[in-house]
């Protein structure tokens, strides 16, 4: 009986633990994009794909966030049109630059090639 | 006629054979510098074709590049993160801020990339620059590197260096023809001087000897003082114009026979020719002091005869009235020492051209010294003069160890 108490405990622990955010970034990114057919791996690549440097993605996700419009928008017409332009972010620049810090490290390509 | 053409030729003054060897110089160095140039423009001609047909290969390969990135762009990173290779080039991908995504160039250090060039040589191979508009895993500037085929470079520098030879030798001979061309009129009037010494010579034999022949058999002893005053000065004159018989001889016919090398008594020899020599220093009261030590050289009787007798006449023509003659043979040296006139210092290096004299108040055609120069330069003897304006001249002769008895 002990031994099924402290098993229950230790899965429990580990299933509340492992959805429990860790970083600002898995905070407010993560939650959103898991419901949304934008994964967060392929917006990546699409930004990556249209700004090329650390600097520049990581400057143009920035200015996006703060201030989203369809302009400015990476996605399709047709996404837009389903899903609408997302809010503004309600982050202070620091707390944004350090999600985007992560989001870069994360997806980073430089680490991935071989 | 043979004879004296050759000696036209060889017998150029030393200065202007400098002058010619300068212009040769001179001539060749333009030409080669010339060549040169050409050389360089179609190298630089050969290098950009090269380039430009390189340019299409590579841009062909960075094409295929482009498209795998494209490929693995669309399929990363869950399906495939294997940078895209090839066995016909190396690769390089940079983003828009020139930072390395990925490289697998042999030369890929910071200092060998260039975004500022197309295509440009690296070490042994080639890097063509491709600029993409879609940065496919960031990428705005991939680099396809391959070894460069040297072929080109083989087959332009022998065309450089048969093409450059061959120029260079024709124009070398064009060359040496314009030379001969200019010199012809330097040449024609020297052999047009040496001509008419040789035609000169020829006539002066009978008289001079017959003069002389009949000068030493007069009986002196029943003729007043005034003939043989006039008799002395017959006899002088009739040497002084054998001497020059002598040294024209020398110049025109007998310098092209063969050496007859012996060994020579130069004691002997210096005394024979003072005592030649003394009737004419005798009419300038000029008096010879003798300081003489055994010596033998091997050498050409006539021609030691020749440098002597110049030497030596020299010395009287340039002497002051009462003046004197110091001449010392050692075992190694001979050294002729006068009390004349002296020579400047600027014109000392110029007294062994031809045709060349100290003074035009004397007489003489000038070739004594040359006679004395190619003499010892023939025999590779050493000759040095020390002459103070006014004091006098010391011409010293040095024997070599190849002419020395012992």
């Amino acid at each position: 009986m002990v031994k099924k108490i402290i098993l229950l405990g230790v899965v429990c622990s580990i299933v509340l633990g492992a959805d429990e955010p860790k970083n600002i970034y898995e905070k407010n990114c993560i939650p959103c994009h898991r419901y949304t057919p934008a994964s967060l791996d392929k917006l990546f690549m699409i930004y990556l794909k249209t700004y090329s440097g650390e600097l520049s993605v990581k400057g143009a996700i920035k200015a996006f966030l703060k201030n989203p419009t369809e302009k400015d928008s990476l996605m399709n017409n047709t996404f837009i049109k389903n899903f609408s332009v997302k809010n503004k972010t309600a982050l202070t620049d620091e707390e944004l630059e350090e999600a985007i810090d992560i989001y870069w490290e994360l997806y980073d390509v430089r680490k991935k090639l071989k | 006629m043979l004879v004296s053409k050759n000696r036209g030729t060889s017998l150029l003054r030393s200065s202007e054979k400098s002058s010619l060897l300068r212009f040769l110089a001179l001539y060749f160095i333009l030409v080669t510098m010339i060549l040169s140039l050409l050389g360089i423009f179609y190298y630089q001609s050969q290098e950009k074709l090269m380039f430009s047909n390189q340019r299409v290969i590579l841009s062909e390969y960075a094409n295929q590049q482009v498209q795998a990135l494209k490929h693995l762009h669309n399929n990363f990173p869950n399906h495939v993160t294997t940078y895209p290779r090839s066995d016909k080039y190396r690769s390089a991908i940079y983003d828009i801020e020139a930072k390395k995504i990925f490289s697998l160039l042999k030369y890929g250090d910071s200092e060998d990339i260039r975004f500022d060039k197309e295509i440009y040589r690296v070490g042994n191979t080639l890097h063509f620059l491709k600029t993409l508009d879609d940065y496919y895993l960031g990428t705005k500037y991939l680099f396809i590197e391959v070894d460069e085929d040297k072929t080109w470079y083989k087959e332009t520098m022998s065309s450089i260096l048969a093409f450059g030879t061959l120029t260079l030798i024709v124009l070398i001979i064009f060359g040496l023809f314009f030379v001969s061309i200019f010199l012809r009129p330097m040449r024609n009037s020297i052999m047009l001087l040496d001509n008419f010494i040789k035609d000169t010579t020829h006539e002066l034999n009978t008289p001079i000897s017959a003069i002389l022949a009949n000068v030493e058999m007069m009986d002196i002893s029943s003729m007043s003082e005034k003939n043989k005053k006039r008799l002395s000065r017959i006899n002088i004159a009739a040497k002084t114009v054998s001497h020059l018989y002598q040294d024209l001889t020398y110049l025109t016919l007998s310098h092209n026979r063969e050496s007859k090398d012996e060994w020579i008594d130069m004691k002997k020899l210096i005394e024979d020719r003072v005592e030649y020599f003394a009737i004419l220093a005798s009419a300038k009261r000029i008096t010879f002091k003798l300081d003489l030590k055994e010596s033998a050289i091997f050498i050409d009787g006539v021609k030691i005869a020749r440098v002597l007798d110049n030497l030596i006449s020299n010395a009287i023509k340039y002497n002051k009235r009462n003046g004197k003659i110091y001449i010392t043979l050692r075992k190694n040296y001979l050294q002729i020492k006068d009390t004349g006139i002296g020579i400047k210092s600027k014109k000392v290096q110029d007294i062994f051209e031809r045709y060349t004299r100290f003074n035009t108040s004397e007489g003489g055609f000038g070739i004594g010294l040359n006679i004395v120069k190619s003499i010892i330069d023939e025999y590779k003897l050493q000759i040095s003069v020390e002459s103070v304006v006014d004091v006098g001249t010391t011409i010293r002769i040095d024997f070599t160890k190849g002419t020395l008895d012992g």
